[in-house]
C-alpha cells in the first residue's frame, strides 16, 4: 500500500515536492518507534528523540571524512576524529547505540508510571541534548553537523518506514508483546497471572530505543546535516502529537497518524512557498502553515478523541475492528 | 517453622492498616490435593490473608512458606511462576482483550508458547462452559462469567495452589453446582490445593475437605465441615444467620 | 553572606514558579488536565504588555490582567468536551493548543524578541551590608506569599472553594452532589489566569523580552516542578514549583562558571533522581498503595 501511495505521489506532485515527501516516510517511522514503547505499554515516554539524536548524531559524525572532521570539531574524542563508516554501518550502529542508551536509561525509569514517567523521560531528552550541545568531545555543540552523505532517498526512507512496521508488528504478536499489552489493560491482573511487568517494559523499550536509533541515523542521512535543535522539542511533541492524533493504542494508528499529520505538514510548509497540485498554483500565506496544522489536530481530538484509527488494527485479512493483542 | 514440602504454610501472619488490624496472628496451611474453605463475616480478614499470601500485600509480621521456601517477601508475579496462583474478588479480568485472550496471555505469562497458550486457552474455556463467550470482550461479559474467567485465567498458569476471592459470587443454583464439580476435578486430576472464600455455606460444606473461619482478623475456628457446622461460636458469629 | 545572596535570589525564583505551578495544579485539580499551554498566557500577555509600551500601568495592568483571563476562558470552553477523554489525548490537546497560540504569535511578532517594560523601577537595587538586593526580589516574595495564602483562603472559606476541593477529590461523586462542576472548572481557569498575570509581571524584571516561546520555557520547567511535587494535592504541587525554581538559581549560582552550561543536566538529574526515590511526589506524605 506504501509502495502505491509513494507512486501516486510521483504523480501528483513535481520533483522537488516529491523529495520533501521522504521526510513523511522517516517521520512515521519515528512515531511507530514511540508506538512501540508507549502504544504497547501505555506508559507515555517524552524521551525517544534522544534516541533518535544519539543514532543522528553518531550517524552524522562517522559519515564525515575524517580530514572534514579535524577542521571543524577539533575537541572530539580520537576514535570518533579518525574513523569514517559508510551508509550501512552508521545505520548499524546509530542502532546498536540506541538500543544501549535506551537499556540503560529503562533499566532505572520504566519501574515508573504515568507522568513521573513522562517527566522522567523528558528530563533524560533534556539532558542528551545538554550534553551533546555543550560536551564538544561526543557531540558538534552549537554548531550543526554539515556534510553528511545524503543517501535516505526514496527508497531508504520507505525501506526504513516498512521495516520498522514489520517490526513493530511482528514484536506486538510475539508472547512478549502480548504480555506487555496485558499490562497495559490491567497491571494488577497482569501480575496475579506472573507476567514481569518491569521486564516486560524494558524489552520494548530497549526494542524501541534501537528502532528510533536506527530511525535517526536514516534521518540524519536525509537531513545531510543536523543540530541539537531539530532533535529535541519541537521533533518530540510532533512525533507525539501524530500518535496520539492517529490512536496510540493501534500500529495501524500510529502509522495512519504519522503518515496522514507528516503529509500534511509537508504539503503547507510547501504550500508558503507556492504549489502547484494538478498543475494548478497554490500559494499560502508566510507562516500559516504551523496555525493550519495545529488547528487541524485539535479539530480531530476534538471530534475522534480516540485518534483517527480509533482502535482499528493492521490484520492479515484486512483491518480488524477491534483492537486485540 | 516445621518445614512442609507440597504445602502453602503461613505462620502467625498480621497486617495492620493505619492502626487497624486486619489480620492478627493467622496460621494456616493449604496442601495439595485439598480444597480449604475460608469463611467469615465481611471484613473479617479473608481478602487481606489472600492478599498476603499471593504477594498483592506483605505482613506486618508473620512468615508465608511455599513447599519449604520463605516467599514471605517475593513478588505476586514470582510467586505465580512458582505455582500460587489466585482471583479477584473485583474482577480485574483484561477488559479489552476477549475471554480467550484473557486465558491465552495467562499461560504466555508464565512462559508458555503460543501454540500451548492456544491449546490451554480452548480446554479451560470448554471446562468453564464459557466456550460461547470465547470471543467477547472481557469487560461486555456478566459478572458471573468474569469470575469464572477469572478461575479459568488462573488455571492456565498451570499452578500448585489456587487461592479462589469469591469466585461463584453471581453464579445461580445449578452454576454452582457445577462450579463444585470443577473445584472437585482440579483437586483430583491437577493435584492442586485449593484455598476457597465462599459465603455459600453450602457449596462450602460440600466441596471442602477442611474448613478455616475467620473473624475481626482473627481464627475463630478450624476444622472437617461436620465439626464447624456444630461449632456453637461459628454458629453464632457467622453460620447462624446464613444456615439457620 | 555569599549563600545568603544565593538563598535569597533562589527564594524569589522560587516564588515565580511557585504561582505558575499553582496555575498548573489548580486546573489538574478540577479536571485531570495537564495545561501545557498555561504558557501562552504568559506569552499573550508579555506580547499586549509589548504593544502598550508607554501607556499607563493603570490601564495596562488591568489590561493585560482581562487579556490573560480571557484567553484562559477560552482555553476552558476548547478543553470542554475532552473532559472524559484519556489522558495522553487531553496532554495533545493543550500542546495543539500552544502550539497554534505560538503559530499566531509567531505569524504576527516574528522569533524575534520584543520587549516589554513595565514598572522598571523593580530591577533596580538595593544593598544591605554586602547583599545586594533587587526591588523586584522583595516584591515577588511578598506578592508570591499573598497570592498564595489569597487562594488558600478562598479554597478554605469560600462556597466555591469548598466546591473546588470536593469536584477536586472526586469529581462524579461531587457532580452527584449537585456540584455545578462547569462553574467550578470555570473559576480554576479564571484564577489560573489571575495568577499567571502576576507571574508575568513578576517575570518581565528578569526576562524583558517576550518571543513565541517565552511562556512555554516558563510552563514546563513548572509543570516538571508539579509533577516532582506532587500532583495529586494543590500544597505539595505548589512547593514543587517552587523547589524548581529554588534549584534552578541555586545550582545556578554554586556551579562554578565554566561549568554553568551543565545547569540543565544536573537539574534534570535531580529531577529524575527525586522520581525513582518518591514517585508519588517530593511533598506527598504517603504512598497510596493500590487496593486489590
Ligand atoms: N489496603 C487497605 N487499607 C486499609 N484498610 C484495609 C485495606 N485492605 C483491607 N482493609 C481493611 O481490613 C479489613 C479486612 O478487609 P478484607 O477485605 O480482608 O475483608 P473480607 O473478609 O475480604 O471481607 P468481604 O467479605 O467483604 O470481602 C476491613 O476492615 C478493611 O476495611
Ligand atoms: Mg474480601
Amino acid at each position: 500500500m506504501l509502495v502505491l501511495l509513494a507512486g501516486g505521489l510521483s504523480t501528483v506532485f513535481s520533483q522537488s515536492v516529491q523529495l520533501k515527501f521522504h521526510n513523511a516516510f522517516v517521520i512515521t517511522a519515528m512515531v511507530v518507534c514511540v508506538y512501540v514503547s508507549s502504544g504497547n505499554s501505555g506508559v507515555i515516554s517524552f524521551g525517544h528523540v534522544s534516541f533518535v539524536a544519539i543514532g543522528a548524531f553518531a550517524a552524522g559524525l562517522f559519515s564525515m571524512k575524517a580530514q572534514q572532521k579535524g577542521a571543524v570539531f577539533n575537541d572530539l574524542f580520537p576514535f570518533i576524529k579518525d574513523n569514517h563508516l559508510g551508509n550501512l554501518a552508521t545505520l548499524i550502529l546509530a542502532a546498536a547505540l540506541g538500543g544501549l542508551y535506551a537499556l540503560v536509561v529503562g533499566i532505572a525509569l520504566v519501574r515508573l508510571n504515568g507522568l513521573s514517567a513522562g517527566i522522567a523521560t523528558f528530563a533524560v531528552l533534556g539532558i542528551t541534548r545538554n550534553v551533546l550541545r555543550n560536551w564538544t568531545k561526543v557531540g558538534p555543540g552549537a554548531k550543526s553537523i554539515p556534510g553528511v552523505e545524503e543517501t535516505t532517498g526514496l527508497t531508504q526512507a520507505l525501506m526504513a518506514l516498512i521495516l520498522c512496521i514489520v517490526v513493530a508488528y511482528i514484536y506486538q504478536r510475539s508472547a512478549a508483546g502480548r504480555r506487555l499489552r496485558a499490562t497495559r489493560e490491567d497491571a494488577i491482573a497482569a501480575q496475579g497471572v506472573g507476567i514481569r511487568i518491569y521486564r516486560e517494559r524494558l524489552i520494548a523499550f530497549t526494542l524501541s530505543g534501537a528502532m528510533a536509533g536506527f530511525v535517526g541515523a536514516v534521518y540524519v542521512h536525509f537531513l545531510g546535516s543536523v543540530s541539537t535543535d531539530q532533535v529535541y522539542l519541537d521533533l518530540t511533541f510532533l512525533v507525539l502529537a501524530m500518535l496520539v492524533v492517529g490512536g496510540v493504542d493501534s500500529l495501524w494508528g500510529a502509522t495512519l497518524g504519522g503518515l496522514s499529520i507528516s503529509f500534511i505538514n509537508t504539503l503547507l510548509s510547501e504550500g508558503e512557498k507556492g504549489l502547484s497540485l494538478f498543475r494548478q498554483k497554490f500559494t499560502l500565506p508566510t507562516s500559516s502553515s504551523g496555525i493550519i496544522l495545529a488547528a487541524l489536530m485539535a479539530i480531530v481530538l476534538l471530534t475522534r478523541p480516540k485518534g483517527l484509527a480509533n482502535g482499528r488494527e493492521f490484520g492479515l485479512r484486512g483491518f480488524r475492528r477491534r483492537d486485540s493483542i | 517453622m516445621t518445614e512442609r514440602p507440597g504445602s502453602l504454610h503461613a505462620t502467625a501472619l498480621s497486617r495492620t492498616y493505619a492502626g487497624v488490624r486486619a489480620l492478627e496472628g493467622v496460621t494456616i496451611t493449604v496442601r495439595r490435593h485439598e480444597v480449604i474453605g475460608l469463611i467469615g463475616p465481611n471484613g473479617a480478614g479473608k481478602s487481606t490473608l489472600v492478599n498476603l499470601l499471593s504477594g498483592f500485600d506483605f505482613p506486618t509480621s508473620g512468615s508465608v512458606m511455599l513447599e519449604g521456601f520463605d516467599i514471605t517477601t517475593w513478588s505476586a508475579h514470582r510467586r505465580v511462576r512458582s505455582g500460587l496462583v489466585r482471583t479477584f474478588q473485583h474482577g480485574h479480568a483484561f477488559p479489552g482483550l476477549t475471554a480467550r485472550e484473557n486465558i491465552e496471555v495467562a499461560a504466555l505469562g508464565t512462559g508458555a508458547a503460543r501454540g500451548v497458550a492456544a491449546r490451554r486457552a480452548t480446554e479451560l474455556l470448554e471446562l468453564m462452559g464459557l466456550a460461547d463467550h470465547s470471543n467477547a470482550e472481557a469487560a461486555t461479559l456478566p459478572h458471573g462469567d468474569e469470575r469464572l474467567l477469572g478461575v479459568a485465567r488462573a488455571l492456565a498458569t498451570m499452578p500448585k495452589f489456587v487461592l479462589l476471592d469469591e469466585p461463584a459470587a453471581g453464579l445461580n443454583e445449578d452454576e454452582i453446582s457445577a462450579f463444585a464439580d470443577i473445584i472437585k476435578l482440579v483437586r483430583d486430576e491437577r493435584n492442586a490445593g485449593i484455598l476457597l472464600i465462599e459465603h455459600n455455606v453450602p457449596l462450602v460444606l460440600g466441596v471442602c475437605d477442611r474448613i478455616h473461619v475467620l473473624d475481626q482478623g482473627e481464627t475463630l475456628a478450624e476444622g472437617s465441615p461436620t465439626e464447624i457446622r456444630n461449632h456453637p461460636a461459628v454458629a453464632d458469629a457467622y453460620l447462624g444467620a446464613t444456615a439457620g | 553572606m555569599r549563600y545568603v545572596q544565593y538563598f535569597i535570589d533562589a527564594v524569589a525564583l522560587g516564588s515565580l514558579y511557585s504561582l505558575v505551578a499553582l496555575g498548573i495544579g489548580l486546573i489538574f485539580g478540577v479536571m485531570r488536565l495537564i495545561n501545557l499551554a498555561q504558557g501562552e498566557l504568559l506569552m499573550v500577555g508579555g506580547y499586549t504588555l509589548f504593544a502598550t509600551n508607554g501607556w499607563s500601568v493603570f490601564v495596562r495592568v488591568p489590561l493585560v490582567l482581562l487579556v490573560i483571563v480571557g484567553l484562559a476562558l477560552l482555553m476552558e470552553r476548547a478543553f470542554r468536551r475532552l473532559r472524559s477523554a484519556a489522558p495522553a489525548t487531553m496532554l495533545v490537546m493543550t500542546f495543539a493548543v500552544s502550539f497554534l497560540l505560538r503559530s499566531i504569535a509567531q505569524k504576527r511578532w516574528s522569533a524575534q524578541g520584543k520587549s516589554m517594560n513595565i514598572f522598571s523601577g523593580l530591577s533596580h537595587a538595593f544593598t544591605v551590608g554586602q547583599l545586594r538586593i533587587r526591588y523586584v526580589t522583595l516584591v515577588s516574595i511578598a506578592v508570591g506569599g499573598v497570592l498564595l495564602l489569597g487562594v488558600n483562603l478562598f479554597l478554605n472559606r469560600t462556597d466555591i472553594g469548598l466546591q473546588m476541593r470536593a469536584v477536586a477529590s472526586d469529581r462524579r461523586i461531587a457532580q452527584a452532589l449537585g456540584v455545578r462542576t462547569n462553574r467550578v472548572v470555570v473559576t480554576a481557569f479564571a484564577l489560573s489566569g489571575v495568577l499567571a498575570t502576576a507571574a508575568l509581571l513578576l517575570f518581565v524584571p528578569q526576562r524583558p523580552t517576550v518571543t513565541p516561546d517565552f511562556g512555554l520555557q516558563i510552563a514546563i520547567v513548572a509543570l516538571i516542578g508539579v509533577v516532582v511535587g506532587g500532583m495529586d494535592r494543590l500544597a505539595p504541587a505548589t512547593f514543587g514549583g517552587f523547589s524548581i525554581g529554588f534549584a534552578n538559581s541555586m545550582v545556578f549560582s554554586l556551579l562554578p562558571t565554566g561549568q554553568r552550561v551543565f545547569l540543565d543536566s544536573v537539574l534534570y538529574g535531580l529531577v529524575i533522581i527525586v522520581l525513582l526515590l518518591r514517585p508519588q511526589g517530593l511533598f506527598q506524605r504517603e504512598r497510596q498503595t493500590t487496593r486489590v
